[in-house]
Order: structure tokens, then sequence, then C-alpha cells
């Protein structure tokens, strides 16, 4: 009983120190909140399944890049099923924006200072849906995750120049698109 | 005055930015995530069996009798050994004798020479 406990309690705190990252990293990729938690689920039950017993400062990297690969295999799905429904001549369903984001946050306290971190948040998100996938997990591994070119690139699967790449150019088209918060 | 690089205080907003933006998801998001972190960890925890589990002991012990079987059955099926087939030693000498090779090679001609030379023979003191 002990060892699960054991077993238990740093995993739990590990979950759910990222799963709020985790999901707002999918719901970039996807732009959609259920596909978002969808990816959320099932990388949580691989990493638990799977990599629980490696060791704790493994965790994150080996998390992120599983939930990479998901988001990827999303990609490659929604990329299929857009090319059938363009050949059935059917309009593509579009994403709808979490209307739960857009809801005022009432606990805080300065009501027009929160509206301009609202306005200039979705500024950002709206800047990072634009980014192109590789460029956008590039940029919120290295920027919000704080992971280093090596860790960047073990999770994203490729080289660390092409980590590089991916950020810079990232920064590059954020900085244009944030130009006039960031002149 | 802020002497910051432009892209450091890109940087810096942005995921102080991105981290408010996760703080509050909103309740039914929030709820959802708790619920599915619980359900990863007891999912888990039915996978991975204890070291003295009764599931473990008894898959090792299955696994374990399932190789006996298999191996009593190999050597009750596999056939007893064979003598030595001797032909092959025999063509085993033809083969290492150099000197004499083109005498074995030539062997079917003397056969039938002295099957059919006495017959030859013959034929030639009655002509």
């Amino acid at each position: 009983m002990e060892s699960t406990l054991d077993y238990k309690e740093p995993l739990n705190r590990f979950l759910a120190e990222v799963e709020r990252r985790a999901f707002q990293m999918a719901k970039f990729a996807t732009r959609n909140r259920d596909e978002a938690l969808d990816l959320v689920q099932e990388t949580m039950f691989q990493f638990v399944r799977r990599y629980s017993n490696r060791p704790r400062e493994e965790w994150n990297v080996l998390f992120y890049r599983i939930l990479r690969s998901r988001i990827t295999d999303w990609h490659r799905r929604s990329s299929v099923r857009r090319r059938v429904l363009a050949w059935l001549g059917r309009p593509e369903e579009e994403n709808q924006e979490d209307p739960l984001q857009v809801l005022p946050d009432t606990q805080n306290p300065n009501p027009s200072d929160h509206a301009l971190r609202q306005e200039e948040r979705g500024v950002l998100d709206r800047a990072i849906w634009a980014l192109p996938l590789r460029q956008q997990q590039a940029f919120l591994l290295r920027a919000w995750e704080g992971m280093d070119l090596r860790q960047t690139a073990f999770v994203m699967g490729c080289s660390e120049g092409s980590v590089k790449t991916h950020y810079s150019r990232a920064v590059h088209t954020l900085r244009g698109f944030l130009k006039e918060q960031y002149p | 005055m802020n002497t910051k690089d432009p892209e450091e205080l890109l940087l810096e907003r942005a995921k102080d930015l991105l981290d408010r933006g996760v703080e509050n998801l909103g309740p039914r998001t929030e709820r959802r995530l708790e619920d599915i972190r619980f359900r990863a960890l007891s999912a888990g925890e039915e996978k991975r069996p204890g070291f003295f589990s009764f599931r473990r002991w008894v898959m090792v012990g299955g696994f374990a009798a399932a190789t006996a079987a298999a191996v009593a059955l190999f050597f009750w099926m596999s056939p007893s050994p064979q003598p030595l087939p001797t032909g092959h030693v025999e063509d085993l000498e033809i083969i290492t004798a150099k000197e004499r090779l083109d005498f074995y090679q030539n062997i079917d001609f003397y056969r039938w020479l002295e099957t059919n030379g006495n017959g030859i023979r013959t034929n030639e003191k009655a002509s």
C-alpha cells in the first residue's frame, strides 16, 4: 500500500503541474477545447502506463514528447479528414474558440488592467495560433516550458539546428504580430 | 530606463501572459483535467502490480510451467539417436584417397570391361 502511495503522489503532483500548460499547448495546436482535452487525456494515460517508472528528471521531456507526438497524429488525421471532406464537397467544420476562455475573470481586483491584459493575451494567442505547428512547438517549449535546445530537439524529434531555425522564425513572426505592444 | 533587449522583453511578456492564461481555465475545463489525471493514475495503478502480488506470481508460475512443458514435449517428441550411416564413411575414404581418384572415376568402365571383355575375346578367338 505504501509503495502505491510512493509512486502515486509524485506522479499526481507532476501531472497537476503540467496539465494546464499541456492543455493550452494542445489547444494552440487544435484550436478546440475538447480535442485538446482528448489529447491531454491520451498523453497522460500513455505517460503513466509507460514512463512513470522512469527517473523524475526525465518526466517533463517524456511527457511533452508524447504530447507532441499525439498533436502530430491529430494533425495528420485532421489533414486526411479535410481532404476527404473537400473531395466529398462538404464544408469543413470550423473550430470554435472556447467560450469559457472569454468569460470575465471575477477574481481580478482591477478590471481595467485585467481588460488590457485580456486583450494583449488575445493578440498573443492569435499570433501563436497563426504560427506553423513546428514553430509553435519550438516557441512554446523553449520560451514557455524553459527547455534547452537538447531537450526541445528530443521532444520535437528533430535536430538542434532545426529547433534553432523554428524558434527564431517563430520569434520573428511573433514580433511582427506584436509590434504594437513591443516596438 | 529599460536596458533589456526587445526580444528578451517580448519573451518575458509572452511567458507572463501564457502563465496567466492558464491560471483560470474555467471550472468545466479544470474539472475535466482533474478527472483525466485521477483516471490516468488509477489506470496506472491497476497496471502496476506489486512485487509480491498474486497476479505477478501467477504469471511467472504460468510462464515457468509452460516452458517446462515445452522442453519436456521437445525431448519426448524428438526421435532416438540413429547409428552413423556406414556408407558415408566408405565414400569419405574414396574422396580422401587422392592418388587413386582416377581409378574410382573409371570404375564403371572397368566393370563394363570385365563384363564384356570376355565376350570380346571369345569373339576374337572364334573369328
